[in-house]
């Protein structure tokens, strides 16, 4: 939380970008902020935009509104194993060279149905794959779907102005007929 | 130079000290203090008081940087307290952590502490059953451990004086051996567990019950409970943070600020008791010598009466090592029994079912308590070829889940629009009465100490054939219960846990008729030393089912006027 904490008040001074060089000058530099995945700028905004093909925006606002890449990084980060965290950083950084072999191209440059088709093959493939690039992409993309479903239905902008969150949820009602709770449908 | 000391002495002097500002501790401080006894209350832990510092309790999902989880480190440096249900983001400055104080694991246990003003008040399960003399009666009946002193008779008034004031929320069912209380109106069952309760009728008549389960809060006579600035409890289920409205009893919320409120309290914070001092020419226990636990300097405390409440393993610790040339062994300890006979709640087996009926039914909104189950086995005559029993938890819940497949605008929509309502699912964990034995015990290291200057406490508890055997019978019976109401998909468990994650760790100080065979006498007194009373789970003969935290808070109350009684203090 404290290292956290000073990372931000960090940004703030620097302006955001909060960059360390990575141990070889050559290589892009790599984001403090998530020091056990070692994840460059661009990695980061290829993320964003695996987010919000998973959860795009239409009539609510997507995953990248919301910067749901920074809260995925934080839960692989800070709270997966250290298994799932190299095999999310494999998956990433695999992801352009998957997108191109599936898709013609890298990623960011697909068109948005593309995109998703990219996608939906690299979280369908076969557990019997022995490819080990391949095994990581899918697990990289599960992990990453999981963390933008969590991050965006628990994000402020769903739970305070679409879905408000009630921190009194009301006394219980033990016999609820399900047919009289109205239902006033949401559109995406 | 003389006069100082003296003045200091006599500032360091109080008609009381109770050691452990927790569940019992504070009840012991609200009697004592509401009847103009000065009393100093020491507490090893910070202050936490009512309201100011909870610092979560508003707090919204996403204003956890973790939604609530606990990070990978956290879990790796604490790989004791992390198994605890309660210790997630929201509730983890109220835990200790296992770097902070270290404890010996002769055999796996894992002890579970919160040490603050409050104690574990703030994160208990707020479950408040009361014993009967099924209970009492156990050890006599069944030949293990020794009689207990009392019985239900005696501590009745005192569970009613507790429950008033606590605010108990239930039903009157009318049990025998789980005796109606002060209820304020209890929650609602919902349509399966109610259905489930007739099931249990029809097929067991009268020997099975499943039943609300009393908890500790504030559903009613709400005038009353605004002189202590409570108010009804709302449902929240975040107890764990320390409620903004007192709606559950807590110390810092209910009896602290009540004992505070009569002038008579001093609270001595941050300070780690060492030892309670013994006098041999007085023939009694003079004051309590303390560890400031930020200076580490060493301060001594008098009085006249003795209370120590620093929970069950804690009380064992600091009369262990309370010891001079009259008690070599630890304070009172003339038997050798001080720090034996320590016992549990066995939380190991539960199981989880589906069922098909009510598909029409949902329920709305929260509720902080659930079905109980008293227990049942062997509970006239001895039925079973293991000794006593276990109560048991009960809930059923429908949940609406979101269609998770596939990815874009459909997958938004599904989110947005969760529509699976599912089977309702059912469930039960067991709390299952275990043998106190001489075997299960606690001892002082003899050479590793802690950063105060204390022996780190060294714990051999575990299991024994007749907690297997309860277990496979809990399983065995529920599962049959469950096929009898028409349960699908049934499921048992035992997740083989530890002793300690139950947090019912009790005795080590047991009362008891005979000083040879025990250490307190009926009303909490050291036999050997009678001027210091213990309380808290330490005195416990026997375990039996229920929750333990009402019986302490009475035993509390009830040992806090024997002894003003005694000392001919206060407007008794």
């Amino acid at each position: 939380m404290q290292r956290r904490e000073a990372l931000k008040s960090l940004a703030v001074l620097t302006g955001g970008a909060i960059l360390v060089p990575s141990c070889n000058f050559e290589k892009e530099e790599i984001l403090a902020a998530y020091s056990n995945l070692k994840v460059t700028p661009a990695q980061q905004s290829l993320l964003a935009q695996i987010a919000d093909t998973i959860i795009p925006p239409g009539k609510l606002k997507g995953a990248q509104d919301l910067a749901i890449q920074d809260f995925i990084l934080v839960m692989v980060n800070d709270c997966v194993a250290q298994t799932g965290q190299t095999q999310f950083t494999i998956g990433l950084q695999a992801f352009n060279s998957f997108s191109k072999k599936k898709g013609g191209k890298n990623f960011s440059k697909l068109e948005s149905t593309a995109k998703e088709k990219v996608i939906a093959e690299g979280l369908s493939i076969g557990a019997e794959t022995t490819d080990e690039n391949q095994k990581a992409v899918r697990e990289f993309l599960s992990i990453t779907k999981r963390f933008t479903i969590q991050g965006f239905m628990m994000s402020q902008y769903i739970m305070t102005e679409i879905k408000p969150y009630s921190l009194i949820p009301g006394s219980y009602n033990g016999e609820v007929l399900i047919s009289s709770i109205s239902n006033m449908k949401i559109d995406g | 130079m003389a006069n100082f000391n003296i003045d200091a002495t006599q500032q360091r002097t109080f008609q009381a000290i109770v050691i452990g500002s927790g569940l019992s501790g504070s009840w012991a401080a609200k009697e004592l203090c509401e009847h103009g006894v000065k009393t100093l209350v020491i507490e090893r832990g910070r202050e936490v008081k009512h309201l100011h510092d909870y610092p979560t309790t508003n707090m919204l999902p996403f204003e956890f940087e973790h939604r609530g989880q606990l990070t990978k480190q956290i879990e790796e440096e604490n790989p004791v307290v992390s198994k605890c249900y309660a210790f997630r983001e929201d509730a983890m400055h109220f835990f200790v952590k296992d770097k902070e104080h270290p404890y010996i694991q002769e055999k796996p246990f894992d002890w579970i502490r919160g040490y603050q003003v409050g104690g574990k008040s703030l994160l208990w399960a707020r479950q408040v059953q009361r014993w009967s003399d099924f209970d009492f009666e156990g050890p006599a009946r069944d030949g293990f451990a020794i009689d207990w002193p009392i019985r239900y008779n005696d501590i009745a008034p005192w569970y009613s004086h507790v429950e008033k004031f606590a605010g108990v929320s239930g039903n009157k069912d009318g049990l025998p051996n789980l005796p109606d209380g002060e209820f304020l109106p209890g929650f609602e069952l919902n349509i399966v567990e109610k259905y489930f309760q007739e099931q249990l009728k029809k097929h067991y008549g009268d020997s099975r019950h499943m039943i609300l389960a009393r908890c500790a809060h504030i559903t009613g006579n709400l005038e009353y409970y605004k002189q202590q600035g409570r108010l009804q409890c709302q449902s929240r289920n975040l107890c764990q943070r320390g409620c903004p409205f007192g709606g559950y009893f807590s110390a810092n919320a209910s009896t602290l600020p009540w004992a505070e409120r009569t002038g008579n309290l001093t609270m001595r914070t941050d300070a780690v008791v060492h030892s309670i001092i013994y006098d041999e020419a007085k023939g009694k226990a003079t004051g309590v010598r303390m560890v400031d636990a930020n200076t580490k300097q060493t301060e001594e405390y008098f009085a006249d009466v003795i209370f120590v409440n620093a929970a069950a393993l804690n009380t064992n610790l600091i009369l262990l090592n309370s010891t001079s040339n009259r008690f070599p062994n630890g304070l009172g300890n003339d038997n050798g029994l001080l720090g034996k006979y320590v016992a549990f709640h066995n939380y190991r087996a539960g199981i989880s079912a589906e069922y098909e009926g009510f598909a029409d039914y949902t329920t709305q909104g929260g509720r902080p308590t659930s079905g109980y189950f008293p227990r049942f086995r062997n509970l006239h005559k001895q039925e079973t070829d293991f000794l006593r029993g276990y109560a048991a938890g009960f809930s059923a819940g429908k949940y609406n889940y979101a269609d998770q497949s596939g990815i874009g605008l459909s997958l938004k929509e599904q989110l947005l629009n969760p529509s699976k309502y599912g089977n309702w699912t059912v469930g039960s964990h067991m709390m299952g009465e275990t043998i106190p034995k001489e075997s299960n015990l606690v001892t002082l290291s003899k050479n590793e100490k802690d950063a105060w200057g204390i022996p780190l406490l060294s714990v051999h508890v575990e299991y024994d054939d007749n907690d297997e055997k309860m277990v496979k019978d809990y399983q065995e019976q529920m599962t049959e219960m469950f096929e009898k109401a028409g349960f699908t998909n049934i499921r048992v468990r035992d997740d083989h846990r530890a002793p300690g994650l139950d947090i019912h760790e009790m005795g080590g100080v047991r009362m008891g008729k005979d000083p040879k065979t025990s250490l307190l006498n009926k009303n909490h007194q050291l036999h050997a030393c009678a001027n210091v009373y213990v309380t808290d789970g330490a005195c416990m003969t026997s375990t039996s089912t229920q929750n333990p935290s009402l019986t302490y808070m009475a035993f509390a109350a009830r040992a806090a006027h024997h002894a003003m009684k005694n000392q001919r203090w206060g407007k008794i």
